[in-house]
């Protein structure tokens, strides 16, 4: 061995034994709380509900379709016209549960939630479409479910108009089927990405996201606060751990438990029960929810540099955890907001999220059409992170 | 009884409350195990035992806010059997909880908190008035009529409390270790009170504390220990249970003479530079001379020796071993004696502090919570922050360690600026902080392993500092436990192998022993001596109780944030006789006036004791025959005068009070 290489060996030897120890106390404060994260039953307890029933639940419970609505007609005709009126609306839509003989009958099913649709066709309805004379029938829905309100509403419209088109092409003498070679525009489309357009694909995965971001949030949070309620964080600070050394593995820890039951969830549920592919590279999807969860885990700790014990530390987790989940675009599309909402959704790392796991998992995106939302989190997280550590040192001075 | 075959029944006609076989369960927990108690029309009886022992749980069902599980409670002879039973006895008790203040309510000033008391109790407003004049003036509480609770001190807190619960006159107090927490001054200005105020009404008072030295202050009282009453009566018939003398003396190869004495004697203690041995059953001559000669085979020839009576602490401990409650596992001889290194303390002629404050500030807001600190720990010393809680205490240890940034003022701590290198002195000192601050749900060998590796040490030296540790702190069988289910004291034991796991230069104690058993306490300070005489280690320790302070090698005294007082407790002591002179005291067949007689004629250091009074004279033949000539002016009956030892509580005392008449200077 030269000389020269001797003096370097020397000079790199203590900066390599630093990096070791450094590694170390990385290690022991990680495992320290894998220890006492697997001694808390009730939160694994909780934490196994949410990876997996709940998940199951939104996905077969929650459907956005109109299926079966409860539908209730109010006849004053009973004619052959009014008869083909009402075939008209069938299952799997509609489910016509009756007909009643009085208007006030109608409110009071509506008024009581005991049906969801009215319909009510006049007198004299035939006999007026034979004579070519205009006439109308009313149609009285419940919208308090705004999205069903809307499908039933436009559903009802295409069949009364499609009904009244075929009945004023008949009185015209043309039969409706010669209509098929005369000029037309007919729509041919086709659905991406959800063919079937199965809503249980669309609720589970952003059921999982939804948890993912609300442990991301309150795992470290509560580790955290637990240590400064208990006193231990005092004991940590005067070892010659730095500040980091001391947020940085619950993290790593606490990220390493939400993979975990982002397994489960993904495999168990979305894949086993719900038949949900996973177009893109499962890795990627797997790294880019690591990459969520740091962004998110930095927001947990700068709440728990706040607050003072577990109770406040939960609170303002579920204060911030609705704001994120309405600025993420994960029920309406950001193009729909407001200008300023849109602004603020930038600031919300499951916005970033919602994007890139949709992509991985149904659009099979890869890394060049993630960047921009990669890039985000990243940014995101690394401030949140550097607040949390900034305030960590100063709340105990 | 169950449980202490040799405690006589108590006997008392019409007690104020009478508890037989008494018995307290939570969950499968067992609080209080077959209790009797009497407690006679006006007397103060004492409750004293450890955290845990049982005494809050017989405070609470005589108050009637608990119910327990078996036996017999009487109040004011009507049978406590029922909710309905225990609210008919209800408006004649007055009840204060542990903790300070924990009745009274911090936003409001303290005419508004006893006016809340007084209308709650429906005291007529014309008396209510009359009363809180007269008892505001006799705690001096007057002045601060208006200012909110949360802004009084600790001792004016619980003088507060104690007004609020006598507003409605009750029979019958009962006060949940009210002194806790206080410094000696507010102590003793709160007994005296107390006897005054309960005296002039005639009230029956019930009190625990943990403060063994309280015993005195009781007209009877119960010992407690796991839930049962381990000696019952009055403070001297207590110390006749245990026949015995305290023998001391001072010895330059402390170490091998004390694993001498161990062999023979079950109670021998390092304190200072001192040994200190209980010897059972013998008088006082008889007890110097088989120390003497058991001294001589360790090859020791003591010169000067003092002997006398023993304290209620060295009572207890035996009456504990006498009943087999504890578990005899203190260290043997050999480990205390052996020694890798000389077992006198070598220090360094000049310089070697390892620890060293200087001018130390610190304020919260406007308040200054130390206010000029400076003081020296020499190399492998015991140092004792003495003080109350608030003095200033935790603040002087927190800025020492880097938790907390002074607002003035510097200090080193081995060797290195604490404002320069915060880092340095990190790795080279222990912390042990004043709650438990291990981690609870992991076990005692994953705690050690976790602050091995966050003090860097690799697989070889971690294995080899948790087998010491667990040796050291006697933790063995504890291993595999969760903290959580440990007794304080093992858990103290277990911190304090935490801080000592990188086998650091320099120890920061922070009240390690408050709350624990005085066994508990007695073992953790054998291995403090341990670690300073043989491994060298200085330690810093912050305590509250006053008994604890003649462990140490060097005292500082704090009050308001000052350091008042800083020697050994010897110097303190004898500069004490030297000021103030010996401390008599005095037996009366009544103690109150007595004591106002004593106070008046000008006697320093006058308090009282249960029945007897406590002062301070230069010349103890002059003043014996001054107190016989002012007592038979007054027709007092005296009983006995007899010299006392100083304690450190009377340095305390005398001290502050000396600093509050020069307009608080600093000595």
């Amino acid at each position: 061995m030269t000389k020269l290489a001797r003096v370097l060996l020397r000079g790199m030897t203590p900066l390599y034994l630093r990096f070791l120890v450094w590694l170390r106390r990385l290690r022991v404060m990680t495992v320290k709380e894998l220890l006492q994260f697997s001694r808390d039953g009730a939160l694994i307890l909780f934490m196994v509900y949410a990876f997996t029933f709940d998940i199951y639940l939104a996905g077969s419970g929650v459907k956005l379709q109109l299926n079966m609505a409860s539908t209730v007609i109010h006849d004053n005709d009973r004619s052959f016209a009014s008869r083909e009126l009402i075939d008209r609306f069938r299952p799997p839509v509609f489910n016509v549960e009756g007909s009643i003989s009085r208007a006030d009958e109608g409110t009071h099913l509506l008024d009581h939630g005991k049906t969801m649709i009215v319909l009510d066709i006049p007198p004299r309805f035939q006999q007026s479409l034979l004579s070519g004379a205009p006439t109308h029938v009313q149609v009285r829905l419940d919208a308090s479910n705004s999205v069903l309100g809307m499908f039933a509403s436009s559903f009802c419209r295409r069949i009364v108009e499609s009904f009244g088109f075929q009945t004023g092409l008949k009185r015209l003498g043309v039969d409706p089927r010669r209509l098929q070679s005369g000029p037309q525009v007919k729509d041919s489309y086709r659905v991406w990405f959800n063919p079937n357009q199965d809503d249980r694909w669309f609720m589970s995965i952003a059921e999982l996201l939804n948890i993912i971001t609300l442990f991301a949030i309150l795992l470290p949070a509560c580790a955290m606060v637990r240590e400064k309620e208990r006193g231990t964080v005092e004991q940590l600070l005067v070892t010659p751990l730095t500040t980091f050394q001391i947020m940085f593995p619950k993290v790593l820890a606490m990220a390493a438990v939400i993979l975990a039951g982002t397994s489960i969830s993904l495999f168990g549920v979305l894949r086993y029960c719900f038949e949900v592919p996973c177009r893109g590279s499962i890795i990627l999807f797997y790294a880019i929810t690591l990459l969520y969860v740091f962004t998110t885990a930095g927001l947990g700790l700068v709440i728990s540099t706040i607050a003072r014990n577990l109770g406040q530390a939960g609170m303002m987790a579920i204060i911030t955890y609705g704001p994120m989940i309405f600025l993420s675009g994960a029920w309406t599309p950001p193009e729909a907001m407001p200008r300023f909402i849109r602004l603020l959704m930038l600031l919300s790392p499951l916005h970033y999220y919602i994007d890139a796991s949709y992509g991985v998992l149904l659009k099979g995106a890869g890394l060049t059409l993630l960047r921009d939302s990669i890039l985000g989190m990243a940014i995101l997280g690394g401030a949140l992170f550097g607040l949390g550590m900034w305030r960590m040192r100063r709340q105990f001075q | 009884m169950v449980g202490g075959g040799s405690t006589p029944r108590p006997q008392t006609a019409n007690p104020v409350v009478k508890l037989r076989a008494f018995t307290k369960n939570y969950g499968r927990q067992q609080a209080v195990c077959g209790v009797d108690l009497d407690i006679g029309f006006g007397e103060i009886f004492g409750l004293i035992g450890p955290d845990g022992a049982g005494k809050s749980s017989v405070m609470k069902a005589v108050a009637g806010v608990m119910s327990f599980d078996a036996g017999t409670l009487d109040v004011f002879g009507s049978r406590i059997d029922s909710e309905r039973s225990a609210e008919r006895v209800k408006e004649r008790l007055g009840f204060m909880p542990q903790g300070l203040g924990q009745n009274l309510y911090p936003d409001l000033s303290v005419d508004e908190n006893i006016d809340f008391f007084s209308r709650s109790r429906l005291v007529p407003r014309q008396e209510a008035e009359e009363r809180k004049r007269i008892l505001l003036e006799m705690t001096r509480l007057t002045p601060f009529r208006r200012r909110p609770m949360k802004n009084l001190s600790g001792g004016m807190k619980q003088k507060l409390g104690l007004v609020c619960t006598l507003i409605h006159e009750p029979g019958l107090v009962i006060l949940d270790e009210p002194t806790t927490g206080l410094d000696p001054v507010s102590r003793r200005d709160f007994w005296t009170i107390l006897s005054v105020l309960l005296r002039e009404k005639k009230i029956t008072a019930l009190v625990s504390t943990a403060y063994m030295d309280e015993a005195s202050r009781f007209h009877n009282l119960s010992l407690f220990y796991g839930g049962r009453v381990i000696a019952q009566g009055s403070p001297d018939q207590i110390m006749a249970a245990v026949p015995g003398s305290l023998v001391a003396f001072e010895t330059k190869r402390q170490s091998q003479v004390l694993a001498g004495l161990k062999t023979r004697f079950s109670d021998v203690q390092a304190r200072g530079s001192w040994l200190r041995v209980f010897v059972k059953g013998a008088g006082e001559k008889e007890a110097a001379r088989q120390v003497r000669q058991a001294a001589g085979a360790a090859g020791e020839d003591i010169a000067e020796l003092r002997s006398g009576p023993p304290e209620l602490e060295d009572i207890f401990i035996a009456l504990l071993r006498e009943k087999k409650l504890t578990s005899e596992g203190s260290h043997s001889a050999a480990w205390l004696a052996e020694s890798s290194a000389p077992s006198i303390r070598e220090v360094p002629p000049n310089g070697g502090a390892d620890i060293e404050a200087q001018n130390l500030v610190r304020d919260f807001g406007t308040f200054r919570a130390v206010d000029g600190v400076s003081f020296r720990v020499e190399r492998g010393e015991i140092f004792g922050l003495l003080g109350a809680n608030g003095a200033g205490k935790s603040t002087v240890i927190k800025m020492l360690v880097g938790l907390l940034p002074p607002t003035a003022g510097t200090g080193y701590v081995a060797g290195h600026g604490m404002l320069q290198a915060p880092r340095a002195i990190r790795e080279r000192i222990g912390y042990m902080s004043q709650v438990f601050s291990l981690y609870r749900d992991l076990t005692v060998v994953e705690n050690i392993r976790l602050y091995a590796g966050i003090y860097g040490l690799d697989r070889k030296q971690s294995r080899a500092r948790t087998d010491w540790i667990l040796e050291m702190a006697e933790l063995a069988g504890h291993e595999d436990h969760q903290t959580e289910a440990l007794p304080m004291g093992v858990r103290q034991r277990l911190a304090l192998g935490c801080a000592l796991v990188h086998s650091p230069r320099i120890l920061f104690l922070d009240e390690p022993t408050s709350g624990v058993d005085p066994i508990g306490r007695r073992r953790f300070w054998d291995i403090l001596f341990r670690l300073s005489r043989h491994e060298m280690v200085s330690i810093l320790i912050t305590t509250h109780y006053m008994g604890e302070a003649e462990h140490c090698d060097h005292l500082a005294l704090m009050y308001g944030g000052k350091v008042v007082a800083d020697a050994s407790p010897e110097e303190m002591k004898n500069r004490l006789a030297l000021q103030a002179g010996q401390l008599l005291e005095v037996k009366t067949d009544n103690p109150l006036p007595a004591m106002n007689v004593l106070r008046e004629a000008g006697f320093e250091g006058v308090s009282i004791h249960g029945r007897q009074i406590h002062l301070l004279a230069r010349d103890p033949g002059a003043a014996e025959r001054h107190i016989r000539e002012l007592l038979a002016q007054k027709s007092i009956s005296l009983l006995a005068i007899s010299e006392q030892p100083l304690s450190m509580e009377d340095v305390f005392v005398y001290q502050v009070m000396n600093l509050e008449k020069n307009g608080g200077k600093t000595a």
